[in-house]
């Protein structure tokens, strides 16, 4: 169960996960061992784009580039195309997307992963992410940003 | 039972300003008054969140089917909250999951994929009620 960093801006309230890294695009790495890790979206994605009606994963075996689309979450906002921030092989897709694609947003930190990505050599270390309290300042900044649209 | 008694009491969320909640509201009005207007009534979710009593009472007293845009699912909480017994819980979302072809777009001029989307919805809505106001004895009929 992971420990969470939390910020409320307005009448929202966003949870970053402690125990991963993220990209300023919001999508977090776990990382598994072996080269291996786990990715999904943040809290702030989730909450930000809404209810997800689909959520549309590359096939395990598909190789990536840093930058490449790797899943697609199509909510009742927006389509929203996911960029992994690393290179890799797509080697598991989460079973549970095609059933109940809501697990995005019930659970994005847990049951709600997208993929487990087996990382280039070195390319986590290279991809310049960003730890839990920077990642933190992103949600405000752009959640602050949204604010003043409105 | 009264036959205004036994109408059906359809409850959409409020949703402005959200395209599935326009389609909530659009599958609503289809149900109410196009499809069943003798067998149902239209009631706004507003009255039960400002606490109104007649509304309430509506709730309490009848069979209640609730439609819902989002997944926070207000209609249906508030019904529940309001002692009503729902009926059937329609969520448009889980809806459009089965008809993706019928992606909504737009809240005041909905396009046609969500004028669509809220039939698909409406007939689910009235082969439920159908269910519901059909005797479940030959001899019913009769005596209602």
């Amino acid at each position: 169960m992971p420990e969470f960093l939390q910020t409320t801006i307005d009448k929202f309230t966003f949870e970053v996960a402690t125990d991963r890294s993220y990209s300023p695009d919001g999508i977090w790495l776990q990382d598994l061992g072996g080269g291996r890790v786990r990715v999904g979206v943040s809290d702030f994605v989730q909450q930000h784009s809404g209810d997800v009606a689909f959520a549309t994963v590359k096939a395990a075996g598909t190789a990536l580039s840093a930058g490449d689309e790797f899943a697609e979450l199509e909510t009742v906002k927006v389509n929203l195309g996911l960029p992994l921030p690393i290179a890799g092989t797509l080697v598991e897709v989460n079973p549970a997307l095609d059933a109940s694609p809501e697990v995005v947003n019930h659970n994005p930190y847990g049951d709600g992963w997208l993929a487990v990505i087996q990382a280039a050599a070195g390319d986590v270390e290279r991809a310049g992410l960003l730890d839990p309290p920077a990642y933190l300042s992103v949600v405000q900044s752009q959640a602050a940003l949204e604010l003043d649209r409105q | 039972m009264s036959a205004e008694k036994q109408r059906i009491v359809v409850v959409p969320c409020s949703g402005i300003g959200k395209t599935f909640g326009s389609v909530s509201r659009d599958a609503a009005y289809e149900v109410c008054d196009e499809l069943r207007p003798d067998a149902t009534r239209l009631l706004a979710l507003s009255k039960l969140v400002l606490g109104e009593e007649e509304a309430r009472q509506q709730v309490r007293s009848g069979r209640t089917v609730t439609i819902d845009g989002c997944k926070l699912m207000c209609a249906a909480k508030l019904v529940a909250q309001s002692g009503g017994t729902i009926v059937r819980e329609v969520a448009v979302l889980d809806v459009y999951r089965r008809h993706r072809h019928l992606k909504p777009d737009g809240i005041a001029e909905m396009n046609e994929a969500g004028k669509q989307l809220a039939q698909v919805v409406a007939q689910e809505i009235v082969e439920t009620i159908d269910q519901i106001r059909a005797p479940s004895t030959p001899g019913e009929a009769d005596h209602a």
